[in-house]
């Protein structure tokens, strides 16, 4: 059965697919700041990245401690082959359904 | 301390590493901001746990801020605490009691135990002594401090002190004061000068041209009305004229001798006899160099001390020198009382959140519907906590500052009966930093006692709390939690109550200490000789004689006697005392004795038991053999099975004559009724070295002491008007002044318990009169089945009991565990007192039966057809 995904989540996941190899909470949380204008708590970003490693979504490896982090080690999030077909999916659902709406929605 | 270490359980634990990492990334540098957020993401990891089955969810409005909640939060919050006014009276009267009191006993303890001294690097600042053969630090000789001061380099500054009784004869009434001579530095030493004048200069120092002193503020203001044209002008102590050459700032504390007014240079020499190194009578400070620590200074004195032992082997009984900080020297003996009072406040506001939280639980219940419909409307559950939480640190808010009203009265309060020995009185009060507690204290409790209803109350069933007379259905957990935060005031107020029976059965035991004479009827004041009158010998004899003729004639005197010292009068002064055919060949080795320098009857005066022998007589006086009464203590020390009575002792140094021991008298508690016996000696005042210039006065009065003192002091004055007479007291206030520090710790517990019990018995009945109301329709149909009112009763009662019993078992499990910790606090009974322990256990279930007796009997009121009626 295929996974559809909730528009924060095909958020979250171009995040990490922006990120390559960087993608961990601080740093999803920043790039959705800066390329989607969404100013969402750590909380927010969290749930969505379990959510999507419950649904098989993403990888996930486990970093080096670091003083920065009081010691801690960092949880990596990787977009997999899943994520990707999903990803793939749902723009292209969303294309399909916007094309030639540029009029309507009034967009340039 | 970081907050990850604190709030780290609200992350779940499998992502809690990582999140917690991200978190201290973000925010690690601001703990405040960091705290926030664990507890944010906390909130909404706990609440929307990962489920692909999480239906979407809608907000209400577009696009909401923090703020715009914060402000509708608020709003709303202010509008139900004003709806419910008996509630919102009854939970901020409890937090402001224990915010309150919690204010007031940190304002006491902030500045002894965790400020620093007022001094610039106050942790320079240092107690220096000469190790006694016990290992404590004892005070020191003029010689050896010379000799120290020349050779160590630890120090930027030392210097000695003496303490200094001048009268001062001008602008009016002579008066003693309480002084310091000092030597050079002793202003350094503290970082501070003089704010008029100047400091002592170094020709000053000189004996000879010492005559010279310093005004504090206080005694500035007061004796000379705050004129600084004083400055420069002489005044006259014990009939000498002294320069006035400066006055100290207000704001300087002295700490080593807080009731010091006036300082006048040392000015000692080497040859002077009492400036020997075995006239211990200095006390000497230092402030280090810059880097050097307590500990590397005490090396380098030891160093120093072990080559002066070897010097002058006969001047010490031991080698080395104890270099202690200053705050470690004021604290020590206040320090475990402090603590425990600060853990006992501690547990007090505990049971106000506790009490509280169960009254907010008991709330919820009511407002069930109404988060019920904010769910249903699409609040999530995160809105639903925040806005409880968001009430509850109102209420806390609005508890503590009526808590630091409370403060603020109870603190006038504690300074009247706060113990002499506590350092620090005057900087006791309510400042920016105790505010600063408080509000931290008040934030605090109101996440804390908010947190339990907020996590019971934010996922209601909607079903069952909407169904009309289904009230009660999914409360379940919230009474469980209801019965266990009060099951754990109850365990609180054990532990309170037993720490206060406790301390009260030591007060007790201490009071019933036989100090060794009859403090009953006795009147006791110090009168000092001063002025140029008595510079000799003889004319003080010849004032102590007559002024004790002229008390004796007083109508009401039994009898009336001089001494050298009262017991328990705060004074103390030891001689080592050597026995005639047991010589110790360094005389530092031989055991001190107290010396009490006396009239002929003193014995007697005092109701001291003459155990074998004679007491003095008006012939032993200084044309006869010199003789001594020694006490049992001494007696045993000496000469273990024999009999002293014939056998000479000696005292005060190798060539001092020998004295015939007369006679054994009983011990006498001397510094403290808890204290052990120190040998004692006693001397006929007119045989003595020297004649004593100031003297106690003992009278044995036919009744109330109180009344005759105004007699005595007039007979007094009637020999010679000029002398000032202090501590006018009786002698049944001396002994229990001795008792004061733990009457302060007891008094404290006292409050505190009574205040545990109080609340611990309002939780229970608030728990009960709950309960009884749900379940109005089930006792309504016992009793339409027949059961009788005392079954009934007995169903409620049986309920408060269970909890109480609950909470003293728990309660008294860790009693037994905590009360060590009360040892040193203790005298005379163990802490797992049975005693004690019973009496907790009786008076907690009496108030618990007590606090369910309402509820019980309001239930057995439930009339059948009512309640039936009611649903």
């Amino acid at each position: 059965m295929p996974s559809y995904l909730g528009e924060f989540e095909q958020l979250v996941l171009l995040a990490l697919l922006r990120l390559g190899k960087e993608g961990y909470g601080v740093t999803v949380r920043a790039e959705l700041l800066d390329h989607a204008g969404r100013d969402v708590s750590l909380g927010t970003v969290y749930k969505t990245l379990f959510r999507l490693e419950a649904k098989g979504m993403v990888a996930t490896h486990v970093g080096e401690p670091t003083p920065a982090r009081g010691g801690r080690r960092k949880k990596h999030y990787v977009v997999n082959a899943r994520g990707r077909t999903a990803l793939q999916r749902s723009l292209a659902a969303l294309r399909g359904m916007s094309r030639g709406l540029d009029p309507a929605l009034g967009a340039p | 301390m970081n907050p990850t270490r604190r709030l780290g359980w609200l992350i779940p634990l499998a992502e809690r590493e990582f999140v917690l990492g991200d978190l201290e990334e973000l925010y690690g540098h601001r703990p405040a901001r960091l705290a926030l957020e664990i507890f944010r993401v906390g909130i909404v990891l706990r609440l929307h746990r990962p489920s692909p089955l999480s239906a979407p969810r809608f907000p209400l409005t577009p696009r909401t801020t923090f703020m715009d909640h914060l402000r509708s939060d608020l709003r709303f919050g202010l509008r139900q605490l004003a709806a419910r006014p008996g509630f919102t009276a009854l939970a901020v009267l409890t937090l402001a009691l224990g915010i309150g009191a919690s204010t007031a006993i940190f304002s006491v303890v902030n500045p002894i135990l965790f400020e620093s001294l007022p001094y610039p690097d106050p942790d320079r600042v240092v107690q220096v002594g000469e190790r006694g053969t016990d290992g404590s630090p004892s005070r020191t000789g003029y010689a050896t401090f010379v000799d120290v001061q020349r050779m160590s380099t630890s120090f930027a500054a030392l210097a000695v002190s003496s303490s200094w009784q001048p009268t001062l004869q001008d602008n009016g009434e002579p008066e003693r004061l309480n002084g310091q001579r000092v030597t050079r530095d002793f202003l350094s030493i503290f970082g501070v000068v003089p704010a008029l004048g100047r400091d002592f200069t170094t020709e000053e120092h000189v004996r000879g041209q010492h005559r010279a002193t310093i005004l504090s503020h206080g005694l500035w203001q007061r004796r000379f009305g705050g004129d600084p044209s004083v400055v420069g002008k002489p005044v006259t102590f014990d009939g000498i004229q002294y320069l006035v050459v400066g006055v100290m700032p207000k704001t300087f504390e002295n700490l080593i001798s807080p009731s010091t007014q006036l300082w006048a240079p040392l000015a000692y020499e080497a040859s002077l006899p009492w400036a020997c190194r075995t006239c211990r009578h200095l006390e000497a400070h230092g402030r280090l160099k810059p880097g050097v620590t307590p500990q590397a200074a005490g090396r380098e004195l030891d160093v120093i001390s072990g080559r002066l032992v070897a010097e002058y082997p006969t001047s010490y009984p031991t080698a080395g020198m104890v270099v202690t900080p200053l705050q470690e020297v004021l604290t020590r003996n206040v320090k475990p009382a402090l603590l425990a009072v600060l853990g006992a406040v501690g547990f007090v506001l505990l049971i106000a959140c506790a009490n509280v939280s169960s009254l907010l639980l008991g709330r919820a219940m009511q407002r069930e519907a109404e988060f019920a419909i904010r769910g249903a409307l699409g609040a999530r559950p995160g809105r639903v906590v925040r806005q409880l939480l968001t009430e509850s640190v109102m209420l806390a808010l609005v508890g503590g500052s009526a808590g630091v009203a409370i403060a603020w009265l109870g603190l006038e309060g504690l300074k009247a009966i706060a113990p002499p020995s506590l350092p620090r009185l005057g900087a006791i009060g309510i400042d920016v930093g105790v505010l600063g507690f408080t509000a931290f204290v008040s934030l605090l409790t109101g996440l804390l006692f908010g947190v339990v209803p907020a996590f019971a109350t934010a996922r209601p069933d909607l079903f069952a709390a909407l169904r009309p007379g289904g009230r009660h259905s999914g409360s379940r957990s919230r009474k469980h939690a209801r019965a266990v935060l009060v099951a754990g005031e109850v365990a609180l107020a054990v532990m309170l109550l037993v720490g206060a029976g406790l301390m009260l059965r030591s007060l007790e035991k201490l009071l019933a200490v036989n100090p060794g004479f009859e403090p009953k009827n006795l009147l006791t004041m110090t009168v000092q000789t001063t002025g140029p009158r008595y510079s000799e010998d003889e004319p003080v004899w010849a004032f102590w004689d007559r002024t004790l003729e002229a008390v004796r004639a007083v109508p009401g005197v039994e009898r009336a006697a001089w001494t050298s010292m009262l017991p328990l009068g705060g004074n103390f002064d030891q001689y080592g005392v050597q026995i005639e055919g047991k010589l110790l060949s360094n005389p530092e080795d031989a055991a001190s004795a107290d010396r009490y320098s006396v009239t002929a009857d003193y014995v007697q005066t005092m109701g001291i038991p003459v155990k074998r022998g004679r007491p003095f007589t008006a012939q032993d006086n200084k044309g006869n053999p010199l003789v001594v009464l020694i006490n049992e203590r001494f007696a045993r020390l000496g000469w273990g099975g024999e009999d002293p009575i014939g056998k000479k002792v000696q005292y005060g140094g190798r060539d001092r004559p020998w004295r015939t021991v007369v006679g054994i008298v009983g011990d006498v508690h001397h510094t403290g009724l808890d204290q052990e016996t120190a040998p004692q000696i006693y001397i006929p005042e007119s045989q003595g070295h020297f004649a004593d210039g100031g003297m106690d006065l003992a009278v044995r009065t036919r009744g109330d002491p109180a009344v005759l003192a105004a007699a005595v002091q007039a007979a007094i004055r009637s020999v010679d008007p000029t002398q000032p007479i202090l501590n006018v007291s009786t002698m049944e206030q001396l002994v229990s002044g001795t008792a004061q520090q733990r009457r302060f710790t007891l008094i404290l517990f006292q409050v505190f318990a009574a205040l545990a019990l109080l609340l611990a018995a309002a939780g229970i009945y608030g728990v009960l009169a709950g309960n009884v109301t749900e379940r109005t329709l089930e006792i309504g149909i016992r009793s339409a089945l027949g059961a009788s009112r005392s079954e009934v009763l007995g169903l409620v009662l049986r309920q408060g009991m269970t909890l109480a019993a609950a909470g003293v078992v728990v309660g008294g499990v860790a009693s037994l565990l905590l009360a060590r910790y009360l040892e040193r606090l203790l005298y005379g009974v163990r802490p797992q007192d049975p005693l004690t322990f019973a009496g907790v256990v009786i008076l907690l279930l009496a108030v618990a039966v007590a606090a369910s007796w309402g509820p019980a009997w309001r239930a057995t009121r439930v009339s059948p057809l009512e309640a039936i009626r009611g649903e």
